[in-house]
C-alpha cells in the first residue's frame, strides 16, 4: 500500500495534504492520486466491515478524500478524466428535506468512482425520472428519514416503472427508519440504513448493469 | 393494578399484572387522526391537545405518558429559552416553511448553528453566559419576552400533567435535556462535529464540562416547576452508530453518568432517549443507578439484548418501529407486541410503547392494537 492510501486509510488528515501537495508539484499523474486515495478509502471500507472503523471515521475519510480531491480536481479538468464506474441518480424523495445521510452516501460514492446527479432534498417523482432518462444511470438511491417519505418513494418507483425504464434501473432505498418491509412495500431492490453497505450494494448493481 | 402503581412496579422492576403500554405520542399523530393538518395542531395547543385526549379516550387510554402533551418543560431564565431557539434553528415548521408539508411532522436540517469558534467563549463564559451574550444570534426576542414563553410553555406543560392526573395517568417527564455530545453534535452539524472530535478533541471536551453542570441544573430547576420527578435525556449522537467506544467513553457516557447521578440523588427518574443503534452500548448502562433509569428504544438498538443485558437493573422501554405503525398491518403490529410482551416483557421491567414518537401517518387501527395487545394478550407466565 502506498504512503497516502496508508495515510488516509488511518485518517492522518495533515499527512494526506502534505503528501497530495507533494505529488501535485512533482507533476505526477492527478489519476494516479486519485486512485491511491480511492485505495485508501477502500481500506477505510474494509476497516468498517470488520467494525475496527464506525460511521465516524467514514466521515472523516470522506472529508479528507474531498480535500485531497479539491486539490487534484483542477488538474483533472485540464487532463484525461477517469471513466466512473457507474452513474447514479440521487436525492432525498418528496416531503423529506433531511439530508445528512444522503450527503455521507453521496461522498462515499463519489470517493468509490461514481458519478452522481444529486438532486438534493424534497424531489418529486417527476424529477428523478427525468434525470434517468437524461442521463440513462442505470442506479435510482432515495433516501428518507420520515414515514411520509415511504409513499413518495413507491409514487417515484411507479414512476420510473411508467416511464419505461423499471427494468433499466436498480433502486436503492436509504435512511435510519427503512426495513424490509419498507423495501417491498416501495418496491425497490435494495434498501440500507448503512452507509457503506449502500456503496457495496451500489457496486454491485454497477456490476450488473455492464 | 392501577395504571400509576403499574408504571411504579415496572420501573422498580417489582411484579406487573400486565406489561403497560406508554406511546410516545405527541400533537402530530392525534391531529391528523382527528382531520386536523399537523400544522394546525401544533399551533393550535388547545386544539392539538384536545386531539391527543380525543385519541387516548377512542382506544380506552394507556398506562401513562412519556411527556405529557407537546408544551415544553422549562426553568423561567433567559438561557433556557435561547436554548430552544438555538435548537429550533435546525427545525423547520409545517405551516411555517413551504418546503415543510402542512401535514408532515416538524423536520430537521443539519446546518451550523453554532461556529468552531463558539466552543472558546462557551468554554470561558459557561452555557449561561453564553446564551445571555449571544442570544441575538439566537432569537429575536429581549430577555423579558423570552422568561414570558418560558413562563406560558411551562404553564401549559403543568396544564397538560394535571389534566392526565385527572384520568389517572402519571406523566414521567418533567424536564428535558440533551446530552452536551448530542448538545454539540446537532448545534455544529454532525460532519463538522465529527471532525470536530477529530482535530480539536480537548478543545470539544473543555467546551462539555462548561456546559454539563448547568444542564443538569437546568433539568432539576425544570422537574421542581413541573412537579414531576422525571427528566427525559436526550440521546442519539453519542452512540455506536455513529461512533466507536473510545469516543463513547470519552465523550458520551462520563456525561451521561454525571447526569443521571446527578438526577437520581434528587430522586428524579431519567428516561434515556435512545435514538438509533445503541446496542454496543447497552452493558454500559449497568454502571447507572439501578431502577433509576428507563431505557427507551427506537426499534435500531436490539431490545431483546438490551433486556438480557439490562434485567434487574433497569426497565425497558420500546420498541414498536415506526415503519410497522405506518405501513404494517393490524396483525403484524399485533404480532411484534406480543413478542415483545412474551420476551422483553418476561417478568418485570418492560413498557410497550412506540420506538421514538408515533410517526403522523401512523393507521390509527394499528395504534389501537398496539394499545389493545398490552392491555388484553396475558401470557402464560
Amino acid at each position: 500500500m502506498s504512503e497516502l492510501a496508508s495515510a488516509l486509510a488511518d485518517l492522518d488528515e495533515d499527512r494526506v495534504k502534505t503528501l497530495v501537495r507533494e505529488k501535485v508539484d512533482a507533476g505526477v499523474d492527478p489519476m494516479s492520486i486519485v486512485d491511491e486515495c480511492r485505495r485508501g478509502m477502500d481500506i477505510v471500507g474494509e476497516r468498517y466491515k470488520k467494525r475496527e472503523y464506525f460511521l465516524s471515521e467514514l466521515i472523516i475519510s470522506g472529508e479528507i478524500f474531498k480535500e485531497a480531491m479539491a486539490v487534484v480536481e483542477p488538474m483533472l479538468k485540464a487532463g484525461k478524466q477517469a471513466e466512473p464506474i457507474s452513474r447514479m441518480v440521487l436525492g432525498t424523495a418528496k416531503g423529506d428535506i433531511h439530508n445528512i445521510g444522503k450527503d455521507i452516501v453521496a461522498t462515499l460514492l463519489k470517493a468509490a468512482g461514481f458519478e452522481i446527479y444529486d438532486l438534493g432534498i424534497d424531489v418529486a417523482p417527476g424529477k428523478f425520472v427525468e434525470k434517468l432518462t437524461e442521463t440513462g444511470a442505470p442506479i435510482l438511491g432515495m433516501s428518507g428519514l420520515l414515514t411520509p417519505s415511504f409513499g413518495a418513494m413507491k409514487e417515484t418507483v411507479e414512476a420510473v416503472e411508467a416511464a419505461g425504464v423499471r427494468d433499466k434501473v436498480k433502486i436503492i432505498i436509504g435512511g435510519g427508519i427503512v426495513t424490509e418491509q419498507v423495501k417491498k412495500y416501495v418496491g425497490a431492490d435494495a434498501f440500507t440504513d448503512d452507509a457503506a453497505e449502500g456503496v457495496e450494494i451500489c457496486r454491485r448493481f454497477a456490476t450488473e448493469a455492464r | 393494578m392501577t395504571s400509576k402503581e403499574r408504571i411504579e412496579a415496572v420501573i422498580k422492576l417489582e411484579p406487573y399484572d400486565r406489561v403497560p403500554v406508554a406511546p410516545l405520542v405527541d400533537v402530530m399523530f392525534p391531529s391528523r387522526h382527528k382531520g386536523m393538518t399537523v400544522a394546525h395542531g401544533i399551533s393550535r395547543w388547545r386544539e392539538g391537545f384536545q386531539a391527543i385526549l380525543d385519541v387516548y379516550d377512542e382506544v380506552s387510554g394507556w398506562d401513562a405518558m412519556i411527556l405529557p402533551g407537546y408544551s415544553l418543560p422549562l426553568t423561567l431564565t433567559v438561557a433556557a429559552g435561547v436554548m430552544v431557539s438555538l435548537g429550533s434553528g435546525r427545525y423547520r415548521f409545517p405551516g411555517q416553511d413551504p418546503a415543510v408539508s402542512v401535514d408532515s411532522q416538524p423536520q430537521y436540517e443539519e446546518r451550523e448553528l453554532l461556529t468552531i469558534e463558539d466552543y472558546d467563549e462557551i468554554i470561558k463564559l459557561g452555557w449561561s453566559g453564553f446564551a445571555e451574550k449571544n442570544r441575538e444570534r439566537f432569537t429575536p426576542f429581549a430577555p423579558e419576552a423570552i422568561i414570558s414563553w418560558t413562563e406560558r410553555q411551562t404553564a401549559h406543560y403543568i396544564k397538560e400533567k394535571e389534566t392526565w392526573e385527572g384520568r389517572g395517568i402519571p406523566s414521567l417527564c418533567g424536564a428535558i435535556i440533551e446530552s452536551p455530545l448530542m448538545f454539540f453534535s446537532t448545534k455544529r452539524s454532525l460532519i463538522s462535529f465529527t471532525m470536530d472530535l477529530h482535530r480539536i478533541p480537548d478543545k470539544v471536551q473543555a467546551a462539555m464540562d462548561a456546559v454539563v453542570d448547568e444542564f443538569i441544573a437546568e433539568a432539576i430547576g425544570a422537574t421542581r416547576l413541573t412537579g414531576i420527578p422525571g427528566v427525559m435525556l436526550i440521546l442519539e449522537r453519542g452512540g455506536g452508530f455513529y461512533y466507536p467506544l473510545k469516543i463513547f467513553e470519552r465523550f458520551e457516557f462520563p456525561y451521561m453518568k454525571k447526569m443521571v447521578e446527578a438526577f437520581a440523588a434528587k430522586g428524579l427518574l431519567t428516561v434515556l432517549h435512545f435514538d438509533q443503534d445503541w446496542t454496543i452500548n447497552l452493558p454500559y448502562l449497568r454502571e447507572l443507578p439501578k431502577k433509576m433509569c428507563i431505557c427507551e428504544l427506537d426499534s435500531t438498538t436490539d431490545i431483546f439484548k438490551a433486556k438480557k443485558i439490562l434485567k434487574n437493573h433497569m426497565c425497558v422501554m420500546g420498541d414498536v418501529p415506526a415503519s410497522l405503525s405506518s405501513i404494517g398491518t393490524p396483525e403484524e403490529m399485533e404480532g411484534y407486541c406480543r413478542k415483545l410482551i412474551d420476551i422483553v416483557g418476561k417478568g418485570t421491567g418492560f413498557i410497550l410503547s412506540s420506538g421514538c414518537t408515533v410517526p403522523a401517518d401512523a393507521k390509527f387501527e394499528n395504534f389501537k392494537t398496539m394499545i389493545y395487545t398490552a392491555k388484553n394478550y396475558l401470557p402464560a407466565r
